[in-house]
C-alpha cells in the first residue's frame, strides 16, 4: 500500500494577516458575506420550475432548504446554526431547516433503494468511506455533481478532494492523532513503539466498526503497515494490552479517569483544554511517524432535490472564507479552503501534522468493509 | 339486558385481541419482517423456478462460519464428518472447544443471568420477608437501573470500579488493592446484573407477597419443619417468576450491545455488536441472518420455559398476606445470623447498585479538574431558555417522556392482560401463542429500529398515496409493543394460579366477563400486575432506538433522546457532564414516578 501524503505542510499561520484575521468571534451573522454571492453557473445549468425550485423568475432565491446532518452540527452556538442564520441573512427569502437522521446517510441510501422520496436537499458531514458505501449500494448516484456549478469549490485544497466525480465537497477536516498524558509517558513517536513493553497496557482506541476516530486510526495503521501487514501489527498491539472501546466518548472518559495514558483522539484536543487550571501535560498531542490521519467532512447535494440552485448556493456559501473560518472554530476542525485563518486561539492550540495521510475514494472502494471486518475479527479472537 | 351483556361479553375479548394483534402487526411484525426477509436468501429463484439452493443462504453462511459458531460450523459445512470428529475429540481427551461469537455471547449471558439471580433473589427475600422503614419505597426504586442509558451506566461504572474509582479509593484507604476490573468479563457480567437483577427482585417479591400464609401454617401444623414448609409450599410459587426473570436476564444479556463495548471493549464481543456493524455497513443479508438466529434462540428458550411453567401447579393467591419480620428488632437480635447475612447482602447491593448511581450524580457536579461545578445544570437551564433553532430543551423532554409513558401504560397494560388471558386458556397452542407474542423482547432493538425506519418512517404506498406513521401516537404504539410482554410475564403465572371457582361465583351472581375480570380477577393479581405496570413504564421511559426514529423533528423527543444529543454537544468541551446532568434528571424523574405508580397501584390491590 502506498503511503498517501495529503495536505501540504500547513500554511495556516502564514496567511493570518489577511482581512479575515479577526472575524472569528462575535461577528454578526451574514455580516460581510455579500462577496460570497459569486455567480455560480447553477442558474443557467439547472432547469428550475418556479415556486418549488427556490429561484423566482427575477432570480432571487427563495424557499426552504432541508439540510441533513449529524446532531452535534446543529444547536446553540454550533457551526450549523451560524451557517443557517448567516445564509438566511444573505438570502432573506430562504429558510434553512436541519434534520439529523439517526442512521446518517444510510437513511437516504435506504430511501432510494426502497423507492421512497428523499426528504432532504443537502447532506452535511459525509466522509470518504460513506461516499464509497453510497455508490456501492446504489445504481444511480444519490448525489449530484456540483464541482462545475459552484464557484468556491475551486478554492478547496486539492489534497482534500475526496470525490473523483465532484459530488462530495469537503468543508473541513480533522486529524486523528494520539492524545497522551506527559506526566505518565513520553510521546511514542512511532507505530512500532506502541507495541513495546514500555507502552504495555497504555493505549485506548475506538471500535472501527462504529466510531469515526476508531475507523480513521485503523485506516492510518493500514496506511503505515500495508494491507498485508496491518493485522500482524494489530495482533502485537492487542498482545500489548490495547483496549478497544465502543466510541470516542467512553474512550476519552476512560482516558480522563486515568485508565490508560494514551487515547486515540483529535489533534485539536488543546483547543478545549488550555488555560488556567488545566493540566496541559495531560493533553499532549502525539503524531506517529510525523503523520496524522486526515478525516475530511464533506457536503453533497442530493440528485433528487427540488431546489438544486438553492442547495448549490448553500455549498458555495459554506466554502466562502468567512464561513470557513466560522466553521473551523465552531466545529473545532481545520478549514478545507486554503488561506483561511480561523484565528489566533485556534491556530495556537490546534496542531497539524507534518505529513497528513488519508485514503482516497479509489483506495477505499471495494476494500474498506473487508479491512474493517478482518480487523474486527482479529480483535474479537485476540 | 342479559342478551346485551352476553353480546358484549362475546365481543369484548375478541375485539381486544384483534386490537392487540393489529397494533403488533403495524408497529412490530410488519416492520421487523421487512428486515428479516433478507435472511431468507434468494426467494425469487425459488418461487420462479423452484431453485432452492439460494434459500436461507445468509443464515447458512453465518452458521457455516467458524467465527460465528466455532466448532459447530462443521454441522453445516460437513455434517457427515461430525460423528467421526466427535469421536476423535473424545479420543483426544475432550479438549476445550469454542463455539465462536454465538458461544461466547451465550456464555456471558448465562453468567449474567446467574449473577442477576444471585444479586436479585436475596433482595426479593429481604423485601418480602422483612419490615423496615422505607421498604415500600425501596421496592419501588428497585427498577430504577432498568431505565438508565448505557452511556451513563458506563460513566457510573468507570467512576465506581476504575483505577481511580470509588471502590479502589476505599480499598486503598484500608491498605488493599488496587483492583483492575474494567474492560474484562466480570465487569460486563456485573453491569448486566445491574440492569437485570431488578427483574428478579421485582418479579419474585410480587410472587412472594402472594404466598398464602395459611398454606404455610397448615404445613407447619402438620409437622413440617420451616425449611420443609418453604420447600413444599413457598418455593413452588417462587420458581416460575424466578425462572421467568432469569430467562429475561439471559435474553437481554444475550442481545446486549452498547454496555458490552463501553465497559468490556471489542475483545469481549457479542452477536449484537456484529449485527450493529452489519447494519451500519448495510450488509443487510448478514444482519438479518444474525438477527433471525438471535430471535429464534430467544423464542425457543421462551417456548421451552412456557411449557415448563404450564406444568407448575401454582397455588391460590387469595389468602391475605404473611406478616413480615421487623428487620431491626432490638440490638440483641442484630447478631442473629440471618440478619447479619441480610446486612452483608445490603453492602454488596450498595456497591453494585448504589455506588454507580451515586457516582453518576457526583459526576454531574464535578468539573474536568475534579472540582465542584454547577455548569452542567446551568447548561440544562441555558438549553431551556434558548431560542435557537434545533435546541433540545430538557423540560419538553421530561414532559414528553412522562406523557408517552402514561400513554404506554394505557395501551400496554390492556394488551398484556389480553395476551395473559390467551396464555392461561390452556393447551399447547396457547403457550405457542404466548411465545410468538413475546417476540418483541426477542428481537434486537437495532433491527426493530431499521424496520420502523424503512416502513413507518419512509411510508408505504396505499391507494396511490404515500402513508407515513410517525409522531407521538406511533411512539406510544412502539413503546407499548416493547412493554406489554413485561405485563404478560408478570401476570401469566399469577393468573394461572387463580381459583376458577371465585370467578365463576362472580359470573353466576350476574357479573359480566369484563366486570368479573376488573373487579375479581385483577385485584387478586394486583401485586404482579403492578410490577408489570412499573416495568412497562420503565421500558417506555428508557426506550431509545424506536423513539429517535419516530420523533418527528424536535417536537417529540424524550429524556434519553435529549441525553444522547447532549452527549454529542461540545459547547462545554468534550465532556459528558451535560449528559450526566440530564441523566440525573432522568433518574430523579423516573424514581419519583415509580414511587407514585406503586402508591397509586397499591390502592387498587387493597
Amino acid at each position: 500500500m502506498k503511503r498517501r501524503a495529503f495536505l501540504e505542510k500547513a500554511g495556516l499561520g502564514a496567511v493570518a494577516a489577511t482581512a479575515l484575521a479577526g472575524c472569528t468571534g462575535s461577528q454578526q451573522a451574514g455580516d460581510g458575506s455579500a462577496s460570497t454571492d459569486s455567480d455560480t453557473s447553477a442558474d443557467g445549468d439547472t432547469p428550475t420550475d418556479g415556486a418549488t425550485t427556490g429561484t423566482t423568475a427575477s432570480g432571487t432565491p427563495s424557499g426552504t432548504l432541508r439540510v441533513a446532518t449529524y446532531s452535534s452540527f446543529t444547536g446553540e452556538g454550533t457551526a450549523g446554526n451560524w451557517l443557517k442564520s448567516a445564509f438566511e441573512a444573505e438570502y432573506p427569502a430562504t429558510t434553512v431547516e436541519f434534520t439529523t437522521p439517526e442512521n446518517g446517510v444510510n437513511k437516504y441510501i435506504l430511501q432510494q433503494q426502497k423507492g421512497a422520496p428523499i426528504d432532504a436537499d443537502l447532506y452535511v458531514g459525509l466522509n470518504t468511506g460513506e461516499l464509497v458505501r453510497t455508490d456501492r449500494e446504489l445504481d444511480s448516484s444519490l448525489f449530484a455533481s456540483i464541482e462545475s456549478d459552484v464557484a468556491n469549490v475551486s478554492e478547496v485544497k486539492d489534497s482534500l478532494r475526496i470525490d473523483p466525480d465532484g459530488r462530495a465537497v469537503p468543508y473541513d477536516t480533522g486529524y486523528i492523532s494520539l492524545v497522551y498524558n506527559a506526566n505518565e509517558v513520553e510521546a511514542p513517536g512511532t507505530f512500532d513503539a506502541l507495541t513495546t513493553d514500555e507502552y504495555e497496557g497504555d493505549l485506548i482506541v475506538q471500535n472501527a466498526q462504529q466510531s469515526d476516530p476508531g475507523r480513521a486510526f485503523l485506516l492510518w495503521t493500514i496506511d503505515a503497515k500495508g494491507e498485508d501487514g496491518y493485522l500482524d501489527y494489530w495482533e502485537k498491539l492487542l498482545a500489548n494490552g490495547t483496549t478497544v472501546l465502543s466510541d470516542w466518548e467512553p474512550a476519552y472518559q476512560a482516558y480522563m479517569n486515568d485508565e490508560a495514558p494514551i487515547v486515540v483522539s483529535y489533534s485539536t484536543d488543546q483547543v478545549y483544554y488550555h488555560g488556567e487550571g488545566v493540566d496541559i501535560q495531560k493533553h499532549q498531542v502525539g503524531f506517529l511517524n510525523d503523520q496524522a490521519y486526515a478525516n475530511p467532512e464533506a457536503v453533497a447535494v442530493f440528485a433528487d432535490t427540488d431546489t438544486p440552485d438553492l442547495a448549490r448556493r448553500f455549498v458555495n456559501f459554506a466554502l466562502s472564507p468567512e464561513a470557513q473560518a466560522e466553521i473551523a472554530v465552531r466545529n473545532v476542525q481545520f478549514p478545507a479552503v486554503a488561506g483561511v485563518d480561523p484565528g489566533e486561539e485556534f491556530s495556537k492550540y490546534a496542531y497539524e501534522p507534518e505529513q497528513p495521510v488519508t485514503f482516497t475514494y479509489e483506495e477505499l472502494s471495494g476494500n474498506v468493509d473487508r479491512w474493517i471486518e478482518d480487523w474486527a475479527r482479529t480483535v474479537a479472537d485476540a | 339486558m342479559s342478551t346485551r351483556r352476553r353480546l358484549s361479553d362475546r365481543l369484548v375479548f375478541p375485539a381486544a385481541l384483534l386490537a392487540t394483534l393489529s397494533v403488533l402487526v403495524v408497529v412490530f411484525y410488519y416492520p421487523v419482517w421487512s428486515v428479516f426477509d433478507a435472511a431468507l436468501g434468494d426467494t425469487g429463484a425459488f418461487l420462479a423456478r423452484g431453485e432452492a439452493t439460494g434459500l436461507f443462504a445468509p443464515i447458512h453462511d453465518v452458521l457455516a462460519d467458524p467465527f460465528y459458531t466455532g466448532v459447530a460450523h462443521h454441522l453445516f459445512t460437513e455434517p457427515a464428518g461430525v460423528p467421526a470428529g466427535v469421536l476423535a475429540w473424545l479420543a483426544d481427551g475432550v479438549q476445550l472447544v469454542g463455539f465462536g461469537l454465538f458461544g461466547f455471547t451465550a456464555y456471558q449471558a448465562a453468567l449474567s443471568a446467574l449473577a442477576s439471580v444471585a444479586l436479585g433473589l436475596p433482595g426479593a427475600y429481604v423485601l418480602a420477608r422483612y419490615e423496615f422503614r422505607g421498604r415500600q419505597t425501596l421496592t419501588s426504586l428497585t427498577i430504577v437501573p432498568f431505565v438508565l442509558p448505557s452511556i451513563l451506566v458506563a460513566v457510573g461504572f468507570q467512576a465506581t470500579f476504575g483505577q481511580t474509582g470509588l471502590v479502589n479509593d476505599l480499598l486503598g484507604a484500608v491498605g488493599l488493592g488496587p483492583v483492575d476490573v474494567l474492560f474484562q468479563l466480570p465487569i460486563i457480567v456485573v453491569a448486566h446484573a445491574f440492569y437485570n437483577a431488578p427483574l428478579v427482585t421485582r418479579l419474585v417479591t410480587a410472587a412472594w407477597d402472594g404466598v398464602d400464609p395459611q398454606q404455610v401454617e397448615s404445613a407447619r401444623a402438620m409437622g413440617a419443619s420451616p425449611l420443609r414448609a418453604f420447600r413444599d409450599v413457598v418455593l413452588p410459587q417462587l420458581l416460575p417468576p424466578l425462572l421467568t426473570a432469569a430467562l429475561l436476564a439471559f435474553v437481554f444479556s444475550f442481545m446486549s450491545f452498547p454496555i458490552v463495548l463501553a465497559l468490556g471493549g471489542l475483545r469481549l464481543p457479542t452477536v449484537e455488536v456484529w449485527l450493529y456493524a452489519k447494519v451500519q455497513s448495510l450488509e443487510l443479508d448478514t444482519a438479518a441472518a444474525l438477527a433471525t438466529l438471535e430471535t429464534a434462540l430467544s423464542l425457543v428458550l421462551t417456548y421451552l420455559y412456557l411449557r415448563y411453567e404450564a406444568f407448575q401447579v401454582t397455588a391460590s393467591a387469595d389468602g391475605g398476606r404473611r406478616s413480615r419480620r421487623p428487620l431491626v428488632d432490638g440490638l440483641r437480635k442484630l447478631a442473629d445470623p440471618r440478619r447479619l447475612l441480610v446486612f452483608g447482602y445490603a453492602v454488596v447491593a450498595a456497591v453494585v447498585f448504589l455506588l454507580p448511581v451515586v457516582s453518576l450524580l457526583v459526576e454531574s457536579v464535578t468539573g474536568p479538574n475534579g472540582g465542584f461545578t454547577t455548569s452542567y445544570y446551568e447548561f440544562l437551564l441555558a438549553r431551556q431558555s434558548s431560542a435557537a433553532v434545533g435546541t433540545v430543551k430538557p423540560l419538553p423532554a421530561i414532559r414528553n417522556s412522562l406523557l408517552f409513558a402514561l400513554g404506554t401504560l394505557a395501551v400496554a397494560v390492556p394488551m398484556g392482560v389480553v395476551v395473559s388471558l390467551v396464555a392461561t386458556r390452556g393447551g399447547r397452542w396457547s403457550r405457542l401463542a404466548e411465545a410468538a407474542l413475546s417476540a418483541p423482547i426477542a428481537v434486537s432493538g437495532v433491527v426493530v429500529g431499521l424496520g420502523l425506519l424503512q416502513t413507518l418512517v419512509f411510508g408505504v404506498e396505499l391507494f396511490g398515496q404515500r402513508v407515513t406513521a410517525t409522531g407521538p401516537i406511533a411512539i406510544v404504539a412502539a413503546h407499548a409493543v416493547a412493554a406489554y410482554p413485561f405485563v404478560t410475564r408478570n401476570l401469566t403465572p399469577a393468573l394461572g394460579g387463580i381459583d376458577d371457582r371465585v370467578v365463576d361465583a362472580a359470573r353466576s351472581l350476574g357479573a359480566s366477563r369484563l366486570r368479573a375480570l376488573v373487579t375479581v380477577t385483577l385485584p387478586l393479581v394486583a401485586a404482579p400486575l403492578l410490577a408489570g405496570t412499573a416495568f412497562a413504564f420503565a421500558i417506555s421511559v428508557g426506550e431509545f432506538d424506536s423513539t429517535i426514529l419516530l420523533a418527528e423533528g424536535s417536537s417529540s423527543y424524550t429524556m434519553p433522546v435529549a441525553l444522547e444529543r447532549y452527549v454529542g454537544n461540545r459547547s462545554l468541551g468534550p465532556s459528558l457532564g451535560p449528559a450526566t446532568a440530564m441523566g440525573s434528571v432522568l433518574l430523579v424523574v423516573t424514581a419519583a414516578s415509580f414511587v407514585v405508580i406503586d402508591r397509586l397501584g397499591g390502592r387498587y390491590g387493597g
